[in-house]
């Protein structure tokens, strides 16, 4: 049976790693590669990359330093930030990831998903969706360029919108739990995870190995991501594996090659 | 035992090359067609969509090449993911109906299709990692390997030979979906083994060292 | 861009550094407020503290202080004694002991105390440099969990609750505010700005054929464990206005030594100078992020006066960041030696921890070395 994925998220700005509070007050955490290194030895389920000033410069993307992580990146990885043209995800996948992530650009041109959908299969389009609650009414509000601008697009519209479009997972995080290990916006995540029929990515507040449970149980969650927990506490993913294991919740074990190389 | 990766301009090479260099294998990156007599064994990527994948296939001069060395002169070769659906006579990924199915190398004779298609009412694509069973018939594909390892999928569609004997290992999404396939010396995996870690690397290890398995 | 804080020289890629609307860095708005405190009432609270842990009947010590020999626990020592403490020092034996740090340790046992060293493994210790150095270009990262996890284990096992620590590092250096203000070192400090880099010590089971069993002394005590003893601890640096250069003075008056020219990579020769390992470590912080123990020390020279930015630009354009070919005159290849590393790995990786986007690179994007192997940041101050 499908196992349930614990994912770390590496967020990347400029120079290294940085960690949030509702995607503000951003604090330097430390270069990307020690990082990429020190999970991948882990040997995470997975692991996203999202540089996350990208979409604010028209320069190009790195994908020196991409094809740098990937060298020692052997988990799979999703890349994203900033893009919104496909030549990019060809680059992107040659650089070493398995799968990217579009977030920005999909307001403006929701197409771009299905282009990449078609010619790279959809397993590889990840749609990554930031929301803030709607302040004047139910539901959420999806946030454009890292959360500052507001699209007008309310999230369970999207999330159906680009489903259709070719996306093949939906990343969804809450900007107001961001970084303050308060827990999963759960009825966000159910609301999503009812709302489509491709796998959810549940992101945003994970504080404990409680909130992860209750992701996946409660909410319906086919993957749970988190930042803070893992680089700031003494959690790791190892951890959440099998406190999710004791929920009774299918999770991956590490295989032992007996035979030593 | 030289191993010849194929790049025939689909992406995700690069992780399979250092899965390579991990095992202290030197693997020769083919880019071109007429290049394959110079390996002993082939491994064949895949990433994207079938009908793009085997259009490069077909127009790189590799299906031709692969039929002569393959099939003909018996080389070993693994499929991996789209690599192992481009085995097949052919896969409705792109088509509007049967007649449109783009054709494959029809190593083994069999069709790719859509998992809900098949009867999967979860959410697709698969992605994520799950449990393997191998079948005997697998040989030394899985030595070492016990069953129920978890292996990282990552597919909306899925291969079905024709010929059941020629499924050696099978995974469950709430349909039996092919994890690996076996036609003599010809593999194919839909799992990535150069992205399952350990376990992943172990796989290689015995397709590299013992190919005829 | 590298941007740099208006008043000190200190770069924003710094962990926890945060810039203002002024642009001046956190660490230097910390330092200000200094001045708002009132330290004498802090000292009063300090003795206060320190009465509580007295022991009246001399049966057991009133204190542990952790110390390394340096011009820091030097001070320390000195103004425990000054206070007519009993404290018992306590030493996590050092990577790469030199000769001068021997001595200074030994002047520091001479003022008078107890002392208690605690040596793990040195063939271990050894692995986890290299597995440091390899894993996260962090060659110091055993110590920098030792001299954490050491003394705590210390205050479990002799039955000493209070443990006195120098600075909070926090505080001047720069980090969040919740943690500026916090004067007591607990576990969670640790696993945030320990320096640990994100590894953690169950992750090196299983590598090199480490066992769970050689790492120890690296352990953590249990929360059980430091309920039951009562564990805590307090920055001096809380109480009494820190200053490196003042607590070199002072530990000079009282016997510690200085080096005989400035130390490599370095501005000054009263500081890190008992293990040679720590060229390495300075050098992979400015290859990881651009700046290096002289922009350390300009920092806090110019916020106290001494230096002006100018003269620290100046200063850490010359001095920051060069190649560690000798530290404390030892050769870096002897260094490397007993942790299996050749000059080529290391050179290679230096290379791959460097953080290419902050330093000069040609137009086939190789970095640009200049003779002595040193590298050029893209800009040394605000553009």
């Amino acid at each position: 049976m499908l196992k349930v994925r614990v994912i770390p998220t590496l967020l990347w700005k400029q120079f290294g790693l940085v960690k949030g509070i509702g995607f503000d007050s951003w604090r330097r955490v430390g270069p990307v590669l020690p990082a990429v290194k020190v999970y991948n030895q882990r040997e995470v389920d997975e692991l996203i990359l999202v540089d996350i000033v990208a979409h604010q410069s028209s320069d190009e993307l790195d994908f020196e330093s991409i094809d740098e992580f990937g060298q020692d990146c052997f988990v799979p990885l999703t890349v994203g930030g900033g893009i919104i043209h496909i030549e990019q995800v060809q680059k992107l996948l040659r650089a070493g990831a398995d799968k990217v992530c579009v977030n920005t650009a999909a307001y403006s041109r929701p197409e771009l998903v299905s282009e990449i959908a078609k010619r790279h299969g959809t397993q590889c389009v990840v749609a990554s969706i930031d929301v803030r609650q709607n302040p004047s009414g139910e539901g959420w509000l999806c946030f454009s360029h890292a959360g500052k601008q507001p699209t007008g697009r309310e999230i369970i519209a999207w999330a159906r919108e680009i489903e259709d479009r070719g996306a093949g997972e939906i990343l969804i995080t809450s900007i107001e739990r961001d970084g303050t290990f308060h827990g999963y916006d759960l009825a966000l995540i159910e609301a999503i995870v009812y709302a489509v029929k491709i796998p959810v990515i549940a992101s945003g507040g994970a504080g404990n190995y409680q909130h992860m449970v209750d992701a996946v149980k409660q909410a319906g969650a086919s993957a749970v991501a988190a930042a803070s927990i893992f680089h700031f506490t003494e959690q790791t993913p190892a951890g959440a594996k099998s406190a999710m294991q004791t929920a009774g919740i299918p999770v991956r074990r590490n295989f032992i090659d007996s035979v030593k190389k | 035992m030289r191993v010849g990766v194929i790049d025939y301009g689909v992406g995700n090479l690069g992780s399979v090359m250092q899965a390579l260099e991990e095992l202290r294998v030197t693997p020769v990156l083919l880019t071109r067609a007429i290049d394959v007599h110079t390996v002993d064994s082939f491994i064949l990527p895949g990433v994207g969509n079938f009908a793009d994948c085997a259009r490069l296939l077909d127009g790189g001069g590799w299906m031709r090449a692969l039929r002569d060395e393959v099939q003909v002169a018996g080389k070993p070769l693994l499929g991996v993911c789209l690599g192992m659906q481009l085995l097949a006579s052919s896969s409705t990924e792109g088509a509007e109906n049967a007649a449109n199915n783009t054709p494959g190398l029809g190593f083994i004779p069999g069709r790719v299709e859509n998992l809900r298609t098949l009867g999967c009412g979860l959410r697709i694509p698969h992605v994520g990692w799950n449990e393997v069973t191998s079948h005997t018939k697998s040989g030394g594909l899985f030595a070492g390997i016990p069953d129920g390892t978890d292996f990282y999928f990552v597919h909306s569609f899925a291969f079905v030979p024709d010929d059941p004997a020629h499924v050696v290992a099978t995974t469950v999404y709430d349909i039996p979906v092919t994890a690996a396939v076996r036609h003599g010396h010809i593999w194919g995996t839909q799992f990535h083994p150069e992205k399952s870690s350990r376990a992943g690397f172990r796989l290689l290890r015995n397709f590299i060292e013992n190919p005829a398995c | 861009m590298l941007t740099y804080c208006k008043l000190c020289v200190m770069p924003d890629t710094k962990p926890d550094l945060l810039l203002d609307e002024e642009g001046v860095c956190n660490a230097c708005r910390s330092y200000e407020s200094r001045k708002e405190v009132d330290w004498d009432v802090r000292y009063a609270e300090l003795l206060q503290v320190l009465e509580k842990y007295r022991r009246t009947d001399g049966s057991n010590w009133d204190c542990i202080v952790p110390v390394s020999g340096g011009k820091d626990s030097t001070y320390q020592v000195v103004r425990m004694l000054q206070l007519g403490l009993n404290p018992l020092c306590v030493t996590s034996t050092t990577c790469d002991l030199s000769p001068l740090g021997h001595n200074n340790i030994e002047n520091l046992k001479h003022l008078g105390v107890d002392y208690v060293e605690i040596s793990p493994n040195p063939l271990i210790r050894a692995k986890l440099n290299r597995i440091g150095l390899k894993q996260v270009g962090d060659i110091s990262w055993p110590e920098h969990v030792g001299i954490f996890t050491i003394p705590v284990r210390a205050a479990v096992q002799f039955n000493v609750p209070l443990l006195v620590w120098g600075e909070n590092s926090q505080n001047e250096y720069g980090g969040p505010a919740a943690a500026v203000g916090n004067n007591v070192l607990n576990r969670r400090w640790l696993e945030e700005f320990g320096g640990m880099l994100g590894m953690r010590v169950t992750d090196l089971i299983g590598m090199e054929g480490i066992e769970e069993k050689h790492l120890i002394s690296y352990t953590y005590p249990s929360d059980e464990e430091l309920a039951r003893v009562g564990v805590t601890g307090l920055f001096l640096g809380h109480y009494i206005p820190w200053d490196g250069l003042a607590n070199g003075l002072l530990a000079q008056a009282n016997g510690f030594h200085t080096y005989d020219k400035i130390v490599e990579g370095s501005m000054v020769n009263y500081e890190n100078l008992d293990n040679h390992q720590t060229g390495i470590h300075d050098y992979f912080k400015y290859l990881k992020f651009g700046f290096g123990r002289a922009t350390d020390l300009a920092c806090m020279h110019i916020r106290r006066g001494r230096f002006t930015r100018q003269d620290g630009l100046e200063a850490v354009k010359r001095l920051d960041g060069t190649f560690p070919w000798t530290y404390l005159g030892k050769p870096l290849e002897e260094i490397l030696r007993p942790l299996d590393i050749t000059l080529d790995e290391f050179i290679k990786l230096c290379d791959k921890f460097t953080n290419k986007k902050i330093f000069k690179r040609d137009s086939s994007g190789a970095l640009i070395k200049n003779r002595d192997g040193n590298l050029t940041k893209i800009n040394y101050d605000n553009v």
